[in-house]
């Protein structure tokens, strides 16, 4: 009998949960520990940040269906990882807080044979002076109650707009190295369509600023892309989208400073300057939870198992971008001095970016970091229960299943306005999601065809559809494990 | 605002018929790319 503790109840540590207890008989334990009481299908949640959708359509409660599926759920929060155990207790182990009901408070050590930490990214706003959300007419869409606030913030603009004033809007990224610049990419898009449903799209000013050094770098390096006929660049295409919807961008530009209406930036020429706005939506930069690690001697060794994120299999040695390769990327997210640790999605160490690396004239670094979306969050979680499933079933370890994000397709399912029929998206896939200039030496990196971008309805519809698919798949009804990740 | 797309390619990206057929076309295509595998990137080069 084995028992996999899951560390996280996100889309990486849901995935990674149901497989697991799909193939395993139930003879094995598999517990999800998370503080989380809700599954929340985040793509969704720029939705909810315009109002167009019920933030009740985006999650649903955990325990019940985790009760029905014979999956342990513990709402409780990592303190610490004890890889070896300790004096008094051999089995590895995670301490662990309970947040809610009668045992709040107390500490639990939860025993493991396999672990796997999906507990994603820590939302790092204090990262960056004033950056909270819902204060200094700051906000982001990061979670859906973040979402509902932003909603709140953004109509209250829209009134203000309808009784006649005029109003600037800024959207993008809140740090010189946050990431996730396709979901403020999709915000920016929805907001300024909703501004034109509510007919008062002349009397505002919207703004993009964000860490790339180039419209359309989603933290990707960019990329080479199919659109219809075209071969173009991404930055040619969003520069397209931009300019025809009337938006305008700020680049290169470091956020270290929110204050009331102001948001103070250093942009890549060195110089500091500020941008006022009456309604900002600004994501925040990501780091590890900060957790320690222990020795059986309760010796600290942090270093074996954090790297900010987790260390995993992949190549962390420093070197200068020209001799960055994709074989820096993992391959099975197994932590290399605990072989029975696994941290898909988020939750790993990346080797680097995967965009080039800047600094202003100052020598701030102003580099977007690498993007993990959900598509690649739950296919990395997948082929890790894959793995330990196939070690439990064989009685050795196994490996067998490999993604590396260099040789894993993504694709970015982009909302750029709701509504069955006026509603838009702009689809785009990438293949691979890290550039492999050694095998596709003359499209930067990428394999033409299966990197493309589409604009228009289809797209919208797409993204409502998948919406409804991976809330069915997550819900585990009839034949769930069919909808790939 | 800049018009750099032209009334008959929004015509194009707005009309449901051809979008219907472009969502088949987007829906197979994407299921190609994501689902078409992964796999390592260390042995292969």
């Amino acid at each position: 009998m084995s028992k996999i503790v899951i560390l996280g109840a996100g889309i990486s540590g849901h995935v990674a949960a149901t497989h697991l207890r799909r193939k395993l008989s139930k003879q094995h334990e598999v517990v999800v520990v998370s503080p989380n009481s809700n599954y929340q299908w985040v793509p969704s949640n720029i939705w909810v940040g315009i109002g167009k959708m019920k933030s009740e359509k985006i999650y649903f409660p955990l325990a019940p269906l985790y009760k029905k599926k014979g999956i342990q759920f513990k709402q409780a929060k990592a303190i610490s990882f004890h890889p070896e155990g300790d004096k008094t207790e051999q089995t590895p182990y995670v301490l662990s807080e309970y947040v809610v009901g009668n045992q709040k408070g107390q500490q639990e050590k939860i025993t493991y044979d396999y672990l796997i930490n999906a507990t994603g990214p820590k939302l790092n706003f204090g990262a960056t002076e004033g950056l909270i959300p819902g204060k200094n007419k700051a906000y982001s869409v990061c979670t859906y109650s973040h979402a509902n606030h932003a909603w709140g913030g953004l109509n209250k603009v829209i009134q203000q707009l309808k009784a006649g004033k005029k109003a600037k809007i800024l959207i993008g990224t809140g740090h010189a190295k946050s990431t996730c610049q396709g979901a403020a990419f999709e915000y920016i898009l929805n907001v300024e369509q909703e501004l034109r449903k509510h007919k008062v799209r002349d009397k505002a000013e919207v703004t993009w600023i964000s860490n790339e050094y180039q419209l359309g770098d989603f933290g990707m390096d960019g990329m080479l892309m199919r659109y219809g006929s075209l071969t173009m660049k991404s930055h040619e295409m969003i520069e397209m989208i931009f300019e025809d919807r009337g938006i305008k961008w700020i680049l290169g530009a470091g956020v270290h400073k929110v204050e009331d209406g102001v948001a103070h930036y250093e942009n890549l020429e060195g110089e500091h300057k500020s941008e006022t706005y009456d309604f900002a939506m600004l994501i925040p930069s990501f780091s590890g939870h900060g957790f320690k690690a222990y020795d059986k001697n309760e010796n600290d060794i942090t270093e074996k198992l954090f790297k900010g994120f987790m260390i995993v299999d992949a190549d962390y040695t420093a070197k200068p971008y020209e001799e960055w390769s994709v074989r820096d990327w993992p391959e099975t997210y197994q932590n290399p001095n605990y072989k029975n640790i696994f941290a898909p999605g988020i939750a790993f160490a990346p080797p680097h970016s995967i965009s080039k690396p800047r600094k202003s004239k100052n020598g701030t670094d102003i580099t977007p970091a690498p993007p993990r979306t959900g598509m690649p969050s739950g296919i990395t979680a997948k082929l890790v229960a894959d793995n330990i499933i196939d070690s439990i079933k064989g009685g050795k370890k196994s490996l067998h299943h490999k993604g590396s994000m260099g040789n894993m397709g993504a694709a970015c399912i982009a909302s750029a306005g709701f509504g069955l029929t006026k509603g838009s998206g702009v689809s785009i896939t990438t293949f691979p999601i890290v550039p492999d200039y050694e095998k596709y030496p003359e499209t930067q990196g990428r394999q033409l065809g299966k990197t493309f971008g589409e604009i228009g309805l289809a797209g919208h519809w797409l993204k409502l559809a998948l919406h409804y698919a991976f809330i069915y798949k997550a819900k585990m009804k009839p034949f769930w494990w069919l909808i790939p990740e | 605002m800049t018009q750099r797309i032209s009334k008959y390619q929004r015509f194009k990206m707005m009309n449901p018929v051809i979008q219907f057929f472009k969502f088949i076309y987007l829906s197979i295509k994407i299921m190609v790319v994501v689902a078409g595998g992964h796999g390592g990137t260390r042995n292969l080069n």
